[in-house]
């Protein structure tokens, strides 16, 4: 049951009603039934493997913390609990691979709820937070429907507070995380979906395309992935607010890093500072001694993981290699990094570093999206430069409508992140005149439904 | 040792593990005050420190850290 599909908007009517009819405590029992039923109608399996690893967890916090009480040892539970969680997250993940490809499908979302699994256990583990008791809160807390396909990987500090204590939305909330579901929608529909199918046909038809078609896709790709992702997490946000409840954003301006390492505090939150605060910061403190190489390590290490976590295979490995071979590179030339920004000039050096940037993401997702490393080589091998190219070979093949689109759809994001970056746009909107917010809603809905492209319902990310 | 001296000691291995000459700690300074102290830097500099006052914090001594007032009452408690 995607978001943009007829069954999900039934089932969110149905558990919006209830939820705000219900008493305190029946807005639970709304909530997880509809997770229940959101993950149980992809596949009764999915909500299975979803249930064992959540009741797992919640067993083992709460031995965790006895153990401690008792002063038994509870290192080792911990170690076997997260070492039995990532072998089944990695046995899943794996599935097909051992047994020939056997049609074996990967449990949707267990790459998210796996990881926030992990990260409750620590916390538990590092006394930072309290075995929750409460069944249902965390049941709720692991498998709530708005969050459970693709995240945000949500911290039990910040979620289970809200569970425990659901209330109904404010009005301004309501309207907040409309116009969120609105903007996820316009990134998804009018700029994500059009372009996708052709950038698509490059990577599938790599070897037979132009060098310049090959760069375009290469050039637009992180696009699409942008406008997917945080179209999905906008609308995943969006949603928890509509019952009350604050989500994590995953991402800020992304595009406006000026390094790589900047750019991952933007992009991907939930995960980057996921794997900063559970792998990074654990290791670069075993490793500190070393100093710039201890941090090194523990770089490459993280980034690694964090490409692992997308998948099997080692594109996906090389992929999470580049970033944090980019990081250390970055720390390393700092003093250089500095002098020509003397040199050139604050605004000249910010704008190259925010190209440089992009180009470096845009060239490490060619791993990402490529089936193999060998193809992402060819890949990278071929692109031309040439000046001379054709607009038939420029805009791989979108027609003059589609570009128009999507390109309009691309400034007016841009435009939007770039104000959500001086101050909150929504605050300032919610100050003007009924009739101009009126009109910009019907300008965006009108938008969506006369140039958004339906019919595709899954998200790049679902396969994570 | 007085705050005070802590703090000159502090700002020496800031400027120098940072590469910056304009760094001036008090004990409410955060990451966020500071350019360049960020988690890819926080270990070197807890290392230095550490190296420097010969004392050795675990993990979750230096996770709970706030500000450069939570590291000298740190040093100062190891230290005594």
């Amino acid at each position: 049951m995607s978001f943009i599909s007829l069954e999900f908007v039934l089932l969110f009517l149905l558990c919006f009603i209830l939820y705000h009819l219900v008493s305190d405590k029946g807005r639970k029992y709304v909530l997880i039934a509809a997770s229940g039923v959101f993950i149980g109608y992809f596949n009764p399996i999915f909500l299975v493997t979803a249930l064992v690893v959540s009741l797992f967890t919640y067993g083992v916090a709460i031995l965790v913390e006895q153990a401690r009480e008792k002063k038994r040892d509870f290192r080792l539970i911990y170690w076997g609990s997260i070492s039995c969680l990532v072998l089944c997250w990695i046995g899943f993940r794996y599935a097909n691979r051992l047994t020939g490809d056997s049609g074996f499908i990967f449990p949707l979302g267990m790459s998210f709820y796996t990881f926030q699994a992990i990260g409750y256990l620590t916390e538990v583990y590092w006394e930072e937070e309290k075995a929750e008791r409460n069944l249902i809160d965390f049941l709720l807390y692991m498998l709530l429907f708005m969050k459970f396909l693709s995240g945000p990987i949500e911290r039990s500090a910040d979620l289970l507070p809200q569970v425990r204590r659901l209330s109904p939305a404010s009005y301004s909330m309501m309207t907040y995380g409309m116009r969120l579901i609105v903007i996820g929608l316009v990134k998804k529909l009018v700029l994500a979906d059009h372009i996708a199918p052709y950038i698509d046909g490059v990577f599938s038809s790599m070897h037979t395309v132009s060098g310049v078609q090959l760069l375009m896709a290469c050039l637009l790709y992180p696009i699409e992935l942008y406008a997917d992702f945080s179209g999905y997490t906008d609308m995943a946000i969006g949603t928890g607010m509509l019952f009350g409840l604050k989500l994590s954003p995953n991402f800020a301006h992304p595009f406006a890093a000026q390094t790589t390492a900047e750019f991952w505090r933007r992009w991907h939150i939930s995960l980057s500072s996921w794997v900063r605060d559970y792998i990074f910061f654990p290791l670069s403190s075993v490793t500190r001694r070393w100093g710039q190489w201890g941090v090194a390590a523990s770089l490459m290490v993280t980034f690694v993981a964090l490409g692992i976590w997308h998948g099997a295979g080692w594109t996906f490995a090389v992929y999470g290699f580049i970033q944090g071979l980019v990081i250390v590179w970055e720390l390393r030339t700092e003093k250089i990094r500095n002098k020509v920004r003397k040199r050139i000039g604050k605004r000249l050096f910010a704008t190259l570093s925010v190209i440089r940037t992009y180009l470096i993401f845009a060239v490490s997702l060619v791993f990402f999206k490529a089936q193999s490393v060998s193809d992402a080589f060819y890949f990278l091998r071929s692109i031309s430069f040439q000046t001379h190219a054709s607009w038939k070979e420029i805009n791989i093949g979108m027609s003059d409508h589609i570009c128009i689109v999507a390109g309009s759809a691309l400034l007016l994001i841009l435009l939007y992140d770039y104000f959500m970056s001086k101050g909150d746009l929504h605050l300032r909107f919610e100050k003007q005149s009924a009739l101009i917010r009126w009109t910009v809603y019907y300008l965006i809905v009108f938008a969506v439904f006369a140039y958004g492209k339906f019919g595709t319902e899954n998200f790049i990310y679902l396969q994570f | 040792m007085e705050t005070t001296e802590l703090l000159e000691i502090l700002n020496g291995i800031f400027r120098k593990v940072l590469k910056r000459d304009n760094i001036a700690l008090t004990e409410d300074t955060t990451a966020h005050d500071v350019d360049g102290w960020d988690s890819l830097t926080n270990m070197v500099l807890i290392s230095e420190i550490e190296n420097k006052f010969g004392v050795r914090f675990t993990f979750r001594e230096i996770v709970k850290l706030k500000n450069v007032g939570d590291l000298c009452h740190a040093i100062m408690n190891k230290t005594k």
